[in-house]
């Protein structure tokens, strides 16, 4: 690996993509549950007290702290979905907690860009977003 | 939420990442990690890593004002990586080492802070010959 010439002051590491994101839980069960029957995400496997779900390539690593230092809310993770009204009136009918309902919160170029708020199981805030083209 | 009803969770498509000082956190993601800058807005900074879009953020209130989840970059090299990392200024917690012998491959990590003080990791699957 060497330098690329065009950014000859930025590290090349070669990244990629992310390959994993940590996601600490307090009640496994309860959170394994909830990745994989209300956000309906594949379960991959379950290593002791980790479980791991695949989200389009990504691995999210649900378990506990490792240390108190870690034992901190998660980033917001935005979830992609094709339509977000129905998404959101499912996620109303399972009973999640809506943080904030559907909102417009940014007009791009070619698109809307939509989100709404919610919690998982474990207190996190997460994020729906969809893109819908202006017609 | 299931696939026939528009509801499917497809993929991430942004995660968000606080920082305390956006244009320090920007100057790590973009010169150090060497991640593609999309745009900035106001306080907000985006990048692309392999089709996700991360935002740099500063929290808006005291409850999202917590470290980032570990997000782990994959990389082809980890060592070359690490190296090139460690050049850079990264501070890391520990060596490249195997963290799990998955049935194909080793998978390899190393621990690093990114300039808000964030753990973060590099993450590579090393096919096992």
């Amino acid at each position: 690996m060497s330098a690329t010439a065009t950014n000859p002051g930025t590290t090349n590491l070669g990244i990629t993509n992310i390959g994993q994101i940590s996601i600490i839980v307090h009640d496994l069960p309860r959170a394994t549950a909830f990745y994989r029957d209300v956000l309906g995400l594949p379960l991959l496997f379950t290593a002791g007290n980790m479980a791991f779900f695949d989200c389009g390539g990504v691995r999210l690593m649900l378990g506990p702290a490792s240390s108190p230092e870690l034992d901190h809310p998660s980033s917001i993770l935005y979830f992609r979905v094709p339509d977000i009204n129905v998404a959101h009136r499912r996620l109303v009918e399972l009973g999640v907690k809506i943080e904030v309902p559907p909102r417009l919160i940014a007009p791009m170029k070619t698109y809307d860009l939509w989100m709404v708020g919610f919690r998982d199981s474990e207190g996190n805030i997460m994020q729906l977003m969809s893109e819908v083209p202006r017609t | 939420m299931n696939t026939q009803n528009g509801t499917a969770l497809a993929r991430i498509g942004q995660i968000a990442i606080n920082a305390h000082d956006v244009d320090r956190a920007t100057a790590f993601y973009r010169d150090v990690l060497g991640l593609p800058h999309l745009f900035r807005a106001g306080q907000l900074s985006f990048f692309d890593c392999g089709g996700v879009r991360l935002m740099l953020d500063k929290a808006e209130k005291p409850e999202f004002d917590h470290p980032s989840s570990i997000l782990y970059f994959q990389v082809g090299n980890i060592r070359a990586a690490h190296q090139r990392l460690k050049d850079a200024g990264a501070k890391f917690e520990d060596e490249p080492h195997v963290i799990a012998q998955m049935p194909k491959y080793d998978l390899w990590m190393t621990f690093f802070r990114d300039s808000e003080g964030n753990l973060l990791a590099l993450m590579s699957e090393v096919p096992r010959p």
